[in-house]
């Protein structure tokens, strides 16, 4: 923001290019790997979510997992056992998460520092003993296979069993979301945000409701992570406790510190790195969880600001 | 601005007994006292920080005992603390933008805070005041610390507060710098009222209207520089002569 000089030129330049390259991937692409890129910009979804509270607002919450959950089983629910239609279905993924994680945060934010991480970790552990103990209407552990009818919006018929639909479908909700959530960062709000991430009691003593703003990037946060958790579960035509388990926050810590947290575009990229390094190790790996480990040790130790760092640093 | 019989213990250790304390508008009052009388105390139960024990808080005929410090902000009291306190990550017009920012009621997400003009124009001239405009797009953490705490004094001041709170704002200077400092406080806090927390006797004789001396939580005096270099009882406790 010190800079009167705007860089949305080139943000618009590098942001289209980019959603031009994914628009056209699936033409050059087999199925399997649509479908696995629909994955990774889901998960970029959730991490750029987190990013919002642990890179902006200084928030290392691990229960992130149970707004993803949520937002999976928001859509899963109502379309398996009560035949909703998946548009209906889809506002229930923001708005469910929404209020939980209002509910979570309304107790969580009172706390700072290593309780507010226990505080989230044991609400997500609350949610998933919950998910895998109720499978008569989660499916537990097994899950849930949601059965899809297309998705009516005006005369637009869409269909979500379509893989290619599916994955522009999915490109489109995170590009929108992406673009929101750089606005919103780049706001008056989001300058709230960023003081009381820099420093809470300063903030509080300049007039800030500090207690009240980190509520609300909680509540953004958990929609937005109820919504990936929505095209999840679309994706997979399935939804499971698994969602829900704390472990799946642990995802969008590591994607946010290796590709730089507070960036936006840091999260973007780690997803895409990490999930990629997955990929292709589990060919010749069974514990790629431990190459992943290596690989956020590095990180922090060598550029503690993630690969967004790394390459201003280099540009300087 | 008063303090009316105001009381604060920790356990079993009353670091403020009974304190009253009467602030006139555009008045600057020094508050001194030897280590631990309880001056920082003071401040925090002025700003909300600590919750008083027993005793009332009025500004602007108002009670504020028991409000938080962003609604006693919102009231229009400012502070600086003992240890320098910014916004380290964050540029010198990124702190003062901070500060200028929070006088606003509503935080839309959906515009680009840069095109904020007022705020704009506000922090730019805030930061003419401090002198700091040629170092806006340093990060604050790359000043001298002299210069932090000039912008620490921006960023209280940017809150257009009808109170200043200002905790021992020459701490860890040395003396070039403590004077180079008064002067730029001279000149950037003209006219506002204040209540200065110092331990630096030369500044509080040059800047002070009056002066309350604090002991063991309580005033054990109250008046004009003058008065309070020949009061007996402040030379035996705290002046040392």
């Amino acid at each position: 923001m010190s800079s009167p000089q705007p860089k949305s030129a080139g943000f618009i330049l590098g942001f289209s290019m980019v959603i031009a390259v994914l628009i056209a991937v699936p033409f050059f692409v087999d199925l399997f790997y649509q479908t696995f890129l629909t994955e990774v910009l889901v998960w970029v979804l959730f991490a750029v979510s987190f990013d919002l509270i642990f890179g902006y607002t200084g928030l290392l919450s691990f229960g992130q997992a149970l707004f993803f959950g949520l937002g999976a089983y928001s859509i899963a629910i109502p379309v398996s056992k009560f035949g909703l239609g998946p548009g209906p279905a889809f506002l229930l993924a923001i708005i469910i998460p929404m209020l939980f994680a209002w509910f979570v945060g309304y107790f969580s934010v009172k706390l700072s520092g290593i309780h507010f991480v226990i505080i989230t970790l044991i609400f997500a552990l609350i949610g998933s003993t919950i998910g895998e103990t109720w499978p008569s209407l989660t499916g537990g552990a097994d899950g849930l296979t949601v059965p899809f009818s297309p998705l009516q919006i005006g005369p637009l018929k869409i269909d979500l069993t379509d893989i290619k639909t599916n994955y522009y479908l999915v490109l489109i909700v995170v590009a929108l979301c992406f673009l929101l959530l750089r606005r919103m960062v780049q706001s008056p709000l989001g300058k709230v945000f960023i003081a009381i991430r820099e420093n809470e009691d300063r903030a509080r003593l300049i007039g800030y409701n500090v207690q009240r703003y980190k509520l609300l990037a909680f509540v953004i946060a958990g929609g937005l992570s109820g919504i990936a958790g929505g095209l999840y579960g679309i994706t997979l035509k399935y939804a499971s406790a698994n969602f829900l388990h704390w472990g799946v926050s642990g995802h969008a810590v590591v994607y946010t510190i290796v590709g730089g947290m507070g960036t936006l575009f840091g999260p973007v990229l780690g997803t895409g790195i990490i999930m990629s390094l997955e990929h292709y190790l589990v060919n010749y790996l069974q514990g790629t969880d431990l190459v992943i480990g290596i690989v956020l040790v590095f990180m922090v130790l060598v550029a503690p600001k993630g690969l967004v760092g790394l390459l201003q640093r280099k540009g300087k | 601005m008063a303090v009316q019989e105001v009381s604060k213990s920790f356990g079993g250790l009353l670091a403020v007994n009974n304190a009253n304390l009467s602030i006139k508008k555009g008045e600057l009052r020094a508050l001194i006292g030897p280590n631990g009388a309880g001056k920082t105390t003071l401040l925090n139960l002025i700003t909300g920080i600590y919750p008083v024990s027993q005793g009332q808080i009025l500004f602007k005929n108002r009670e504020i005992t028991r409000l938080s410090p962003d609604r006693i902000s919102h009231q229009g009291i400012s502070r600086t603390m003992q240890i320098t306190s910014l916004f380290s990550g964050l540029t010198v017009f990124e702190n003062i933008w901070a500060a200028v920012q929070s006088r606003k009621k509503f935080f839309n997400p959906f515009i680009r805070a840069i095109k904020w003009q007022d705020v704009r124009t506000k922090t730019y001239q805030m930061l003419e005041l401090t002198g700091l405009q040629d170092k806006a797009e340093l990060i604050c953490s790359e000043l001298a610390y002299g210069e932090q705490r000039i912008l620490e004094m921006g960023i209280a001041l940017s809150t257009d507060p009808d109170l200043l709170l200002l905790d021992e704002p020459t701490a860890g200077l040395n003396t070039q710098e403590s004077i180079a400092l008064v002067k730029k406080m001279r000149a950037m806090l003209s006219g506002q009222t204040i209540i200065l927390v110092e331990h630096d006797m030369g500044v509080v004789m040059e800047l002070a209207d009056r002066i309350s001396v604090l002991h063991y939580g309580e005033i054990l005096a109250e008046g004009s520089p003058e008065e309070i270099k020949n009061n007996e009882k402040v030379k035996k406790v705290y002046l040392g002569y």
